[in-house]
């Protein structure tokens, strides 16, 4: 599998001047190296918290391909952290990994040279809607050529939250209500206007009901 | 077969239908006021007699109103039908023409997973008839609530995934939700009501059968002088007692009355707001309401929209029917007498706005009955009320005037096989108010007993008297309590209050009792119960027991409050085979498939309880496909210089202190602003621990945790 650092459009003084990049054999596998030289044991834990857990907010549960992307990440982030140390290397992972998403993702829905944000969203809207993580689970980030299906999935991938519109005029249209309402309308909004009014007329009901009490119980 | 037409029946038939149906109304009501006049004549017709007797003829009319569409129902039942009903002009649905119709669907901060699940059957019900590409499904949100909001959108686009609904089903959420649910579905029109020849009104919690859709769109097809067609929904899915009666009750009860209201209405129909087919193109011409004179809560914006959108429709010449026999279209009801007073409230707000349109010009006689009906449906409480205190003072006054009035009065002697007996003399007033009150209750009953195997679909013969008998009963204790919150609501209405509840303590898992809510609400109501009770005992003990049905329920209101709220006794009751449904006893696949998946919800865990309440914010910041989802429904929107800076003052408030100390108003702000939305993505995943609040290192830690997917309103 070709991993996407190794064709990201990075400086290449800072990609091959990497010093912590060797690499190891286990079993018959190749397994780079990597050791940030600057920075904190607690800092780089915490940037590998920071990716996992991004990682897993994109279901991205195939452990394997998760624990390579988060190393990629780290180590991009490491190297640009040798350059300036005073930069947060949970700052400079999460920098990284949007960039490389914005990467793929232009590469993925051939959006290039649009603006981060609407890479951003509509890579991952696409990637919800094909149901990608889950249906191809090494594929997120993978710079190989993707497979076809996968790549239509993802280019079909657009919401449309409503039809066409088709505009219509619908305006309140009165109703003749008759004289008996269309007085008493009127004396009501004449007595809203008049709060004062209201309460006497409260108070005049009030006191009436109390005199046909008192009339009707002598 | 012979088709009648369907935009009238004949003029004299119909005419003869109505005179029959009213006077009816009009020979109950005048045989009633004749007894009453004669019993309050005894001493001479005064002030109080007269207002006694005034207000006994409105009440009894209402009731007798009843008891004549159950009469006549009885009559069209044991005919076997009524032959000029909307559905007979479709003989069979098999090569039943259609027309584009848009099933809309408004909700305001409802169980989403409910919601959802709802049109997840509808959407597979209408697929299984083959006629989908004639339905279009919306979703009209109107919530207000982040959590909902959010909720819905996830669930959205869940649907359209599990379903392949992307094209068929659609979401909108209002950004300004101006007059409600009328607004929503007008809002809905404007933008897209050309497309479409009739939209079906859904409720959120309303259950149609693709069959039942199709047959109301062959329906209006097939009549084009139709404007709208009402169905008869079901009350199902119960769980409570208070709820599984009312849907036993209107189970038992409503073909009775259904069958009575379309022999007199016809094509003068109402329409309830739901559960019904309109034709758009007239709806939108001549269905657009203005404001009534005055302000809130008697003026203003119409409410109730539904009554008076079926008297414009019938103004401007079309049909409105009430097809009640249209099987497969369900609703849910209330689960507790608390939840259902709380609907009343805003129901008698909206029907006594009902008033000012008695006398419009141009609505049709039967619209003008309907809207009378809805006035008086809540009304006619207070006047109940009204009438009872009136007649206490008048036993008070009897009392205490014993020169004024004799001391048999009210009784009289009777020989029944020799012996002597002293009986009331309001005892044949109060047998013929019994008669027409429980009549209908008895002759459903009878009816359903006399079709074969219909009994057995109510859990058998002898589970259906014994559930009818104790509908009644509980229905007796019920009847004041309403009388006593719809009065309330009337009062509070005409002097322009608003009516406070007690928020009821949610997350009590499973049937434990919350006290406090019933206690303040019903207080009140218990002791005006006792207070009048303890009057009438001293005022006169014979009185107090006639005004006890009343009295008694209002006393102990509290505990018939909770015992009707609770899931256990609702449970109980049916595996006693009590209040049993057809709907329960044979369900239809649509609502059993409906429960499975809810329970499917359900049973996933809900958000830890530290993230619960800020749940939907959580996730349209924190979640990437929320996030990305939620910002392209958006509209993007140019901020003046002011907003953007506010804007990022509220971001770096939320980042840094976490969303407690923010405002409904705040959270909703920055969930409509798309760049906020974005910037607050990415910059919550970037910013180091120390600088996020630690309410959010928490949802990130825990987000997404326990199980492979977040926790969202659908599952599978």
């Amino acid at each position: 599998m070709v991993v996407f650092v190794a064709t990201m459009s990075r400086p290449p003084s800072v990609e091959q001047t990497n010093p912590g990049a060797s690499e190891e054999r286990v079993g018959s596998a190749t397994v780079p190296e990597f050791r940030p030289r600057t920075g904190t044991m607690d800092q780089w834990n915490a940037a590998y918290v920071r990716v996992e857990d991004y990682l897993r907010a994109h279901r991205i549960h195939n452990r394997l391909h998760q624990s390579r992307l988060i190393q990629q990440v780290l180590e991009r982030a490491a190297r640009r952290h040798e350059a300036n140390p005073s930069l947060n290397p949970i700052a400079l992972a999460a920098e990284e990994t949007e960039q490389a998403m914005d990467l793929w993702f232009a590469d993925m829905l051939d959006a290039s040279g649009q603006p981060h944000d609407r890479i951003a969203v509509d890579g991952r809207l696409a990637l919800l809607l094909c149901d990608g993580p889950r249906r191809w689970p090494y594929a997120f980030l993978d710079r190989a050529q993707p497979a076809p299906d996968f790549s239509a999935a993802m280019r079909a991938g657009v919401i449309q939250a409503g039809p066409d519109m088709a505009v219509s005029n619908m305006s309140p249209r009165p109703i003749d209500l008759g004289p008996i309402p269309e007085a008493a309308g009127e004396t009501m909004e004449r007595i809203e206007r008049w709060p004062i009014l209201r309460t006497l007329l409260l108070w005049l009901v009030f006191a009436g009901a109390l005199g046909v009490i008192f009339y009707a119980t002598r | 077969m012979r088709l009648f037409l369907t935009e009238k029946m004949n003029p004299g038939r119909l005419s003869r239908r109505r005179f029959l149906f009213f006077s009816a109304i009009f020979a109950f009501t005048s045989i009633a006021a004749w007894f009453m006049a004669d019993l309050l004549w005894t001493n001479g017709l005064l002030g109080l007699e007269v207002a006694l007797l005034v207000l006994f003829v409105i009440l009894f009319a209402h009731v007798a109103a009843g008891f004549c569409t159950a009469l006549v129902g009885l009559y069209v039942i044991n005919r076997g039908g009524d032959s000029s009903r909307i559905t007979a002009t479709l003989p069979s649905l098999d090569d039943a023409t259609l027309a584009s119709t848009a099933i809309v669907m408004p909700v305001f901060n409802e169980d989403v997973s409910r919601v959802f699940e709802g049109l997840r059957v509808v959407f597979r019900s209408v697929q299984e008839t083959r006629r989908l590409e004639h339905f279009d499904f919306f979703v009209l949100s109107d919530s207000n609530q982040p959590n909902q909001w959010i909720q819905e959108e996830v669930a959205w686009v869940e649907l359209c995934k599990q379903v392949g609904g992307f094209g068929k089903i659609f979401y909108r959420k209002r950004r300004h939700s101006i007059n409600k649910k009328a607004g929503n579905v007008a809002d809905f029109l404007r933008r897209w009501g050309r497309r479409y020849r009739y939209m079906i009104v859904l409720d959120a919690d309303s259950i149609m059968t693709g069959r039942a859709l199709v047959q109301l769109v062959a329906l209006m097809e097939r009549n084009p002088h139709v404007g709208i067609i009402q169905t008869a929904p079901r009350i199902v899915n119960g769980e409570t007692l208070f709820a599984r009666v009312q849907s036993f009750s209107s189970r038992l009860y409503s073909p009775l009355f259904l069958a009575g209201l379309n022999y007199w209405q016809q094509h003068e129909a109402n329409y309830w707001g739901h559960n019904a087919v309109i034709r758009i193109k007239p709806f939108i011409e001549h269905c657009s309401l203005p404001d009534l004179p005055g302000s809130e809560p008697f003026g203003g914006r119409i409410l109730s929209h539904d009554f008076v959108e079926a008297a414009l429709m019938r103004k401007a010449g079309w049909g409105v029917w009430l097809a009640g026999d249209i099987e497969g279209t369900y609703e849910e009801g209330p689960p507790t007498l608390i939840d259902s007073a709380k609907r009343d409230r805003r129901w008698s707000q909206g029907n006594m706005q009902h008033a000012w349109l008695l006398t419009a010009r141009g609505f049709r006689p039967a619209n003008r009955f309907h809207l009378l009906m809805g006035v008086m449906g809540y009304v006619s409480s207070p006047l109940w009320l009204l009438f009872m205190l009136l007649s206490t003072i008048h036993v008070f006054a009897m009392v205490t005037s014993p020169g004024t009035f004799s001391a048999d009065v009210g009784t009289q002697d009777t020989i029944f096989f020799g012996y002597h007996f002293e009986i009331p003399q309001a005892v044949t007033l109060f047998l013929l108010t019994v008669v027409l009150l429980f009549f209908p209750k008895v002759a459903s009953v009878m009816v359903t007993l006399g079709r074969p195997g219909e009994a057995t679909l109510f859990g058998g013969k002898r589970q259906l008297i014994t559930s009818a008998f104790s509908e009644t009963v509980l229905s007796i204790l019920q009847a004041p309590v309403n009388m006593a919150f719809n009065s309330k609501f009337v009062l509070f209405t005409l002097l322009g209050q608003g009516v406070s509840w007690v928020t009821q303590r949610r997350g009590t898992e499973g049937d434990v009792t919350d006290w406090r809510e019933p206690i303040i609400t019903h207080g009140g109501q218990a002791a005006f119960g006792l207070v009048w009770g303890i009057s009438s005992y001293i005022i006169s003990p014979p009185f107090f027991i006639w005004l006890s049905p009343v009295i008694v329920p209002l006393v102990f209101s509290i505990p018939i409050s909770i015992f009707l709220s609770k899931v256990s006794f609702g449970a109980r009751a049916r595996k006693l085979g009590l209040f049993l449904t057809p709907e329960e006893t044979s369900p239809p696949y649509e609502l059993r498939r409906l429960q499975q998946n809810l329970a499917e919800c359900y049973r996933h865990l809900p958000p830890i309880e530290a993230l619960r309440a800020d749940y939907g914010l959580t996730q349209a910041v924190l979640d990437p496909y929320v996030n990305a989802m939620h910002v392209a429904l958006l509209r993007q929107r140019r901020q003046t210089e002011e907003s953007r800076e506010w804007f990022e003052q509220l971001r770096e408030r939320l980042l840094r202190n976490g969303p407690s100390d923010f405002t409904l108003q705040d959270k909703m702000a920055l969930l409509m602003d798309a760049d906020s939305m974005m910037t607050l993505h990415r910059e919550l995943w970037g910013a180091p621990p120390e600088d996020l609040a630690e309410w959010w290192r928490l949802a990130m830690r825990q987000y997404n945790v326990l199980t492979n997917a977040p926790t969202t309103a659908l599952y599978r």
